[in-house]
């Protein structure tokens, strides 16, 4: 077996390319999902009976099918709902021409990471003593403020953990938006090597692309754990 | 009168945890209240801060009458403005310094300027000696300091009553005295505390009244001196028995 390294060298950096869509689209999910899931960890923790049903369900639904059908199942169904939509308003516009393939991995992950985050904030707003809320209350700070002042902060650091864990499983899990054409660095790798059959030399370059961008954010949550968590004294790390 | 309290009922589930518990103090009291565990008396100290909702009973307090079982927001808000807690875990914001956790409540619970709130909370941080621990987080603080803190905080509020709830009760037997020490200061100072507590020599010695609960009612109250020395309800007398044995029997810590 003989690898092709001029090709490997060249793809590389072409691979590269993709890194912007993989990373906005891991950022834009995360950044959609982040109020949502919060809102549903609340839900879960303080909502009526039915709120919180509905919340576990959302969740269990997300958690309990693959990524991969939810991706070809959205792929599938949300270009028509739309068009069916755009339609009914009278408007002219193209609904399968106009809207980015993008676009609809941004509302998969979107809603796929609302349910892991919404997991994520329960269990770590339920880590906090309920003595830091009586002791707000106490001094007369009202529940909300005592949520945004002491406990969300302290929840914050004790979920980085395991957001870092769900960030890095995003940008992993952003690979398969090659299924709706979205030209991220999988796709690009594929497309590269299907010219040439050169797959083990293109793969190798997207095992590459994907092991930097882990390491990276990885590091960047270590920081970010350690300077929010600055309170938990030095000894704890 | 500072403070009335009349006919607080609470129970859990079946369990009737208070049955009728009844209390004053005039500004300037030390009020302690003993009693083995499971008497209720650290679930009748939350009820007066609305950590726990009575079922039944009514506080007047500095001049307003109020509801126990279904006081308005306002009201629970005046009444946590004019009372402070002290916890027996301290309960320290974890991710706020000595100094912000002292100066919280009144930065964002009362609208105090800032400049003016750190001045407040430098002075209660000195009166119980951990000034120069002000930038430090509750966790690079020992138990003792952190409930030192925990009582600058209360102090801080200016409140007409600071409730301690066994204040030194999850501490270090020799950390316990640093504590007492501070509580000892207030009370000196005219401080009205009502102190939950099984350090028997602080209620000794500090109380102007001592109140010894069991099975959710107050069995027998009086001046320190009474309840310790000529106390009259059979169960008093056992529960002193057995927390204070040197004073009863002589010789009965060396069996």
């Amino acid at each position: 077996m003989e690898l092709d390294y001029e090709f490997m060298q060249k793809t590389f950096f072409e691979v590269w390319q993709g890194a912007g869509v993989t990373l906005s689209l891991t950022a834009l999910s995360l950044l959609i999902a982040t109020a949502p899931a919060f809102y549903l960890a609340v839900l879960r923790l303080r909502g009526s009976t039915a709120s919180r049903s509905i919340a576990r369900l959302y969740v269990s639904f997300v958690r309990g099918t693959p990524i991969i059908l939810q991706i070809l199942l959205l792929y599938s169904l949300l270009p028509s709902i739309l068009n069916v939509l755009v339609k009914a308003a009278g408007l002219d516009f193209n609904i399968f021409e106009s809207v980015s393939p993008f676009w609809y991995a941004v509302v998969v992950f979107s809603l796929n990471t609302t349910a892991l985050l919404a997991e994520v904030f329960r269990s770590a707003l339920l880590a906090i003593p309920k003595g830091q809320l009586e002791a707000g209350l106490s001094i007369g700070l009202s529940e909300l403020t005592t949520y945004v002042r002491v406990i969300i902060p302290q929840a914050l650091v004790v979920a980085l953990p395991n957001i870092c864990n769900v960030t890095v499983n995003l940008i992993k899990g952003t690979s398969l938006a090659f299924l709706m054409t979205v030209k991220d660095v999988m796709a690009i790798g594929k497309v590269s090597a299907s010219y040439g059959y050169n797959y083990i030399e293109a793969y190798v370059d997207v095992f590459v692309v994907y092991l930097v961008l882990c390491s990276i954010v990885q590091v960047l949550y270590r920081f970010a754990e350690l300077r929010l968590g600055a309170f938990r004294g030095n000894d704890w790390n | 009168m500072l403070m009335q309290i009349r006919g607080v009922r609470k129970s859990f589930g079946d369990h009737e945890v208070l049955r009728d518990v009844n209390m004053e103090l005039d500004r300037g009291d030390v009020i302690t209240i003993l009693g083995p565990s499971g008497s209720g008396k650290t679930t009748f100290l939350r009820c007066l801060n609305f950590l726990e909702q009575a079922d039944g009973g009514t506080m007047e307090l500095a001049g307003d009458k109020i509801n126990l079982a279904s006081a308005s927001k306002k009201e629970i808000a005046s009444v946590r403005k004019k009372t402070a807690f002290v916890f027996q875990n301290y309960n320290l914001f974890a991710n706020k310094t000595a100094l912000e956790n002292v100066t919280l409540g009144l930065t964002a619970g009362r609208g105090m300027d800032k400049a003016k709130a750190e001045e407040i909370g430098r002075k209660a941080l000195e009166k119980v000696g951990l000034l120069e621990r002000a930038g430090y987080y509750p966790a690079q603080l020992s138990g003792g300091q952190q409930q030192r803190v925990g009582i600058a905080r209360a102090v801080a509020a200016a409140p007409d009553v600071i409730l301690f709830d066994e204040p030194t009760s999850a501490l270090d037997p020799e950390l316990v005295g640093e504590v007492l020490a501070v509580m000892k200061q207030l009370a000196e100072e005219g401080v009205t505390m009502i102190v939950v507590t099984h350090e028997m020599k602080f209620a000794r010695d500090v109380a102007t009244h001592v109140i010894f609960m069991a099975d959710g009612v107050v069995v027998e109250e009086g001046s320190s001196e009474e309840i310790f020395t000529r106390p009259k309800e059979e169960r008093t007398k056992r529960f002193l028995k057995r927390v204070l044995p040197e004073d009863y029997e002589e010789g009965a810590l060396f069996i």
